[in-house]
């Protein structure tokens, strides 16, 4: 499903991201990313939507090179990766249903299906009670179970997740967790990267650990260290 | 793309609403160049046509009786190919003035159904080799004095004056117009890049969950397509307005050399249209930069 094959990456010329890092996910995987801040998470994720091109090496997904993607077609790559973020970007002047709607609209879906999947969603993450509330009226929790509801409602191949839990007390982010892990069996392939040691240990899933853009160690059923 | 008419609605309303003043400040912008480009134009023309006779050296017209024998026509013309002040002459015939006429008078059909070819005379335009006002006017009087001549019309130092300063001045204008075509650009430039960045939280989800570049750029462009459409439309009654005083002046100058001030309104419907579709042009492109710019950052 994901391929990173010799990927480097270097910001500006000079602050390395990645260095010739490999690595395969297979469909309906779970990985955690773990390893200190600046190692190269974020940028192993966002090479994955083409928010950045490798500077050396190739990154497949879906089987496709995207680094030969044209830019017109990035869009529709995206629509197959679903992204969660530590600050959940949630449109604050859109209430829940709003903001789930808007992910749908916004790539032409006709008002029938937004209609139909929009509370199916919210359902399943279990925010139907709260659908005409706005993002400040929720729990940090209850945001982070919208975001995940966007990103999710179109049913992408991919949910990458960065840091979900960053800004969540512990229960609330056994919560989220449960929520990815529903979500990764219905083989969704998942690739959450995370400080929270409690979290990996728990889990017991694939962890990939980068230290200075380098892949120190992938390991299945792994610890946080 | 599946774009739809009221995401399109929607969108463009609100970023309406969100930016009234400047809206508002870059209709006004638009509406005055392209009436100050309208009317400049219209200036042009209405000057071409007053001074059709007096184009290329033309200095004096002796115009003949409508009756006048071929015999004292020929005398004439004799008369104008050995004089060595004459540079050249052009013969206009009864059906070639005529032809002028209708193209001067198209506006008033029913002026031109009693002008007939047969009523119109004849005339010789001249070139003098010396332009030099007093020399032009002992030339004009010896063929005012030509047995078979009804009138000898010279180009006052009016008529030039006029042509000079009309020139001038429509140039003049439509540089200014063009100038404040530009302002309009960037004004609109400017406040589809408000617009934009009060937005920049919503194009970044947009971009996250894989909507296009189009379907982000439509609404903004359709803001700038319609702030240049509003400001067209508003210039056209303007240009209107402009025509209207031509055709006063028109009618209070006497003079007859000034006849035909006037222009077309037919020409006057297409020129509105024209600055209608400048306006909406300079609106579009002028956003369609601004998105474009911003959706490559």
């Amino acid at each position: 499903m994901i391929k990173l094959e010799n990927v480097t990456k270097i910001y500006k010329g000079e602050v390395l991201a990645l260095q010739n890092a490999s690595c395969e996910v297979q469909r309906g995987e779970f990985v955690f990313l773990v390893g200190p801040s600046g190692s190269g998470k974020s940028t192993f994720m966002r090479l994955l939507n083409k928010e950045e091109d490798a500077d050396r090496g190739r990154v497949y997904v879906a089987g496709k090179d995207i680094g030969v993607l044209p830019g017109y077609k990035v869009p529709f790559l995206r629509r197959n990766i679903g992204c969660v973020f530590q600050d959940f970007k949630l449109l604050p002047n859109k209430t829940v249903v709003q903001n789930v709607a808007f992910a749908l609209e916004v790539i032409g879906h006709p008002r029938s299906v937004i209609k139909s999947k929009v509370p199916a969603i919210l359902e399943l993450v279990g925010l139907s009670r709260k659908m005409h509330n706005y993002p400040d009226e929720l729990s940090g929790g209850e945001q982070q179970r919208v975001s995940i509801a966007r990103a999710f409602v179109n049913r992408p191949l991919i949910l990458l997740a960065d840091e979900p839990t960053g800004n969540l007390d512990p229960n609330t982010s056994l919560g989220i967790m449960t929520l990815l892990d529903r979500i990764n069996r219905t083989g969704t392939t998942v690739v959450m990267a995370t400080h929270d040691r409690g979290i990996v240990d728990k889990m017991r899933r694939r962890v990939v650990e980068l230290d200075k853009g380098q892949i120190v160690r992938d390991q299945s059923r792994g610890v946080y260290e | 793309m599946n774009l739809r008419l009221d995401y399109v609605v929607r969108e463009t309303t609100s970023n309406f609403r969100r930016n009234v003043t400047l809206t508002l400040a870059t209709v006004i912008t638009v509406t005055i160049s392209l009436t100050l480009l309208g009317a400049a134009l219209l200036f042009r023309d209405a000057v071409d046509n007053a001074t059709v006779r007096w184009k290329d050296g033309v200095e004096f017209i002796v115009f003949m009786e409508p009756d006048i024998t071929a015999e004292l026509e020929a005398d004439i013309r004799g008369q104008l190919q050995d004089s060595r002040e004459v540079l050249e002459f052009t013969y206009i015939d009864k059906d070639e003035a005529y032809a002028e006429v209708q193209e001067l008078l198209g506006d008033s059909p029913e002026l031109v159904d009693v002008i007939t070819a047969e009523r119109l005379p004849a005339s010789f335009r001249v070139k003098p080799t010396d332009t030099l006002p007093e020399r032009v006017d002992r030339l004009a009087e010896v063929f005012r004095a030509q047995p078979g001549v009804s009138r000898v019309v010279t180009a006052s130092e009016t008529i030039r004056a006029i042509e000079d300063l009309s020139s001038g001045l429509s140039q003049r204008v439509i540089i200014i117009a063009i100038v404040l075509l530009v302002a309009a650009a960037v004004l609109i430039w400017n406040t589809i890049r408000m617009a934009l960045f009060s937005r920049r939280q919503d194009i970044e989800v947009m971009k996250l969950v894989g909507a296009t570049n189009w379907f982000i750029r439509v609404p903004f462009m359709v803001e700038g397509l319609i702030q240049g459409l509003v400001g067209g439309l508003v210039a056209m009654p303007l240009i209107w307005l402009t025509n209207n005083y031509l055709s006063i002046i028109n009618d209070d100058v006497s003079l007859e050399l000034l006849r035909g001030f006037a222009v077309d309104p037919s020409r006057v419907w297409s020129l509105g249209f024209q600055m209608v579709g400048l306006g909406a042009l300079v609106g579009t492109l002028g956003s369609g930069i601004a998105v474009t710019r911003f959706l490559d950052r």
